[in-house]
């Protein structure tokens, strides 16, 4: 019979090759990610993995810095992937934003500065943080954001997302936003569909 | 309203919008969508979960479900997916692993070498047994390899089921006449028991996905079968899971999915490939700078 | 006379994480009579050019999981039939190192948001040779 009981660590498979301690400074980028992996709810490592997150350029050891950031979850590792949102690396602002979206509570006292942030890539990012917001904080945060921002790409994500969080108090700022794009292509379109989306929701 | 004891729920009526607004929200929590012709049953299935939660509104059931409220997605997946467990579920995937899978894994390794499967959570056994079938049905290699197949799952009740290989009728459906009678024995209650020898080759043990420390564990599997449990994770809790999953591989094992889920709504540190039977996830044989 | 039936419309893939960029993308495709499917992301994108073949690849940067740059390289990388699809990139952003970086990535023609519809058709088009 070929089958053969093994286990968990299987009957050919020698130990851990990694001879000394893995840190987040190792040469090899294996044992970067274990060191990441075990600072996962160290809230005392922040800094340490914020200083990684800066130089590393392995995107699975950048994967798992940005998680162990994330299940430490509090105020400091928040402000440690901050930054990241703008690089010029696309694949590390997905990277923060989708860490930072599962911190809806903790990234809360950030959202005012990020819509008010001069660069309106930051800006257009941060739209997504409020998509796990509650309905009603989500939205007039992003009716906001709408009422003021003059940069047409930014106003259609915020529009994404209200397409979801929307509440019908939001439909007044949505169509004035219409307005001021008016005749200009997808905006109007884009506030056509949320709104009627969100007027869905009334009783 | 019928007069029936107890109070039926008021039909909510759901516009198309709302129906929209829900449809996005489920295709991007777990990448289900569906065509203008399956409206339908969308339709129901949300009306069932309106009712169920006894909510007053679309409104309200949706903003329950964006919270979560009471494990609401699980329960609205459920609606949506089938859940039984049943030998050769899924069995383009087994086919896969047998026509393209292992054909690319006894290349490397050389006859008397060990290949290490993983169905986790193999719940009360069906998937890891179905594993250890086709592969002595199908696999014309089987036996020049030394296989070690390992189910684990974090309920022991299930686990304890598994050891003990019973079976009924619905379980058992897909498997032919033949694999029954040369595998199984009938039971006094009508139902069968898998061989002693497999169930005594079948290594069951207790493991949490999203515990690292338990994950820690296993290392060295060729290939794992993680078939319809992510679904349910939150996204930390599936990005963990991701990530203690890769370790488990080997640098360019495999992993399978089960067949409503998708990578692209859990982790980026796979590589997406084809087969002509399933398209699977891949670990990376080495990091890219 | 032998049917060969109606000519295969051609096919186009739009990956955004935007809903309503996606809406906005498929209603005037649709309209223009090619044959439209999605993706949120460039893992999802990559399991659907692997699935079936597609004419054409529209795509985002920023998205969340694999953004559109990420997945260009790996569509670059991965079977022969799937890595000459055609990609046009359309993104917010505009300066000319973004543009140069997607076409190293593997781009074939980059446009800025946002698209007005007919600009869209027009393009596509091109891109696929068809007549619309």
């Amino acid at each position: 019979m070929p089958l053969v009981k093994g286990g968990a660590r299987g009957s050919g498979v020698s130990g851990d090759p990694t001879p000394q301690r893995p840190t987040l400074d190792s040469s090899d980028a294996e044992s970067r990610w274990t060191a990441a992996r075990a600072l996962a709810g160290h809230a005392e490592a922040v800094p340490e993995l914020a200083a990684a997150l800066d130089r590393e350029t392995v995107p699975r050891v950048r994967e798992a810095i940005m998680t162990a950031l994330m299940r430490i979850g509090d105020t400091a590792s928040v402000e440690a992937i901050l930054p990241c949102l703008r690089s010029q690396d696309a694949g590390l602002r997905a990277a923060a934003i989708e860490s930072l979206q599962a911190l809806p509570e903790v990234i809360a006292p950030f959202m005012k500065s990020l819509f008010g942030d001069r660069d309106s890539d930051v800006r257009l990012l941060a739209t997504e943080l409020a998509r796990n917001m509650k309905a009603s904080e989500a939205s007039s945060l992003l009716c906001d954001l709408i009422e003021r921002e003059q940069h047409p790409n930014v106003c259609a994500a915020a529009i994404d997302v209200l397409m979801e969080v929307g509440t019908p108090e939001a439909i007044p700022a949505l169509e004035k936003c219409a307005a001021r794009f008016a005749g200009t292509p997808f905006l109007p379109f884009a506030v056509l569909v949320a709104i009627a989306r969100i007027s869905g929701a009334e009783g | 309203m019928s007069g029936s004891e107890g109070s039926e729920p008021r039909s909510v009526h759901i516009k198309p919008e709302e129906v929209e607004r829900f449809c996005e929200f489920l295709y991007r929590r777990t990448g289900m969508s569906f065509t203008q012709g399956k409206r339908y049953f969308i339709d129901r299935r949300l009306e069932d979960r309106i009712a169920a939660t006894g909510s007053s509104s679309f409104q309200a059931y949706f903003s329950l479900l964006r919270a979560d409220a009471d494990h609401e997605i699980e329960h609205l997946i459920n609606s949506f997916t089938v859940n039984e467990t049943y030998f050769y579920r899924e069995d383009h995937q087994l086919r896969c692993m047998t026509s393209s899978l292992l054909g690319g894994i006894a290349v490397l390794k050389p006859p008397g070498s060990t290949v290490r499967i993983w169905s986790i959570p193999c719940s009360t056994g069906e998937e890891p047994y179905s594993i250890a079938l086709w592969l002595m049905e199908n696999w014309p290699q089987v036996d020049n390899y030394n296989i070690e197949i390992v189910g684990s799952d974090i309920d022991t009740r299930a686990l304890k089921a598994a050891a003990e290989g019973i079976y009924g009728e619905r379980s058992l459906m897909r498997l032919s006449r033949d694999i029954l009678t040369r595998y199984f024995k009938p039971t006094a209650d009508g139902n069968h028991q898998i061989d002693e020898g497999l169930r005594g080759s079948i290594e069951f043990t207790r493991a949490n996905l999203i515990d690292a420390q338990d994950m820690g564990r296993y290392r060295g599997f060729d290939l794992i079968f993680c078939r319809n449990v992510l679904i349910y994770f939150d996204d930390a809790s599936r990005r963990q899971a991701a990530e203690n999953l890769y370790d488990c591989l080997r640098p360019g094992g495999y992993i399978c999915l089960g067949h409503s889920e998708s990578m692209s709504r859990i982790s980026p540190l796979f590589n997406v490939r084809r087969f002509p039977d399933a398209i699977v996830y891949q670990r990376p044989e080495a990091d890219h700078g | 006379m032998v049917d060969i039936g109606a000519p295969a419309k051609v096919r186009v893939l739009v990956v955004d994480d935007s809903s309503v960029v996606r809406l906005y993308y498929r209603s005037a495709l649709e309209s223009a009579g090619f044959e439209v499917e999605q993706a949120i992301n460039g893992i999802e994108a990559m399991e659907r050019a692997l699935s079936k073949p597609f004419d054409l690849v529209i795509v985002d940067v920023n998205m969340p999981r694999m953004d559109g740059l990420t997945f260009l390289r790996a569509l670059r990388r991965s079977a022969a039939d799937v890595a000459v699809l055609p990609a046009l990139m359309i993104s917010t952003e505009s300066e000319t190192q973004d543009v140069a970086a997607a076409r190293a990535a593997g781009a074939n023609f980059y446009l800025v948001k946002p698209v007005a519809e007919a600009e869209l058709v027009r393009h596509v088009c091109v891109l696929t040779g068809a007549v619309s």
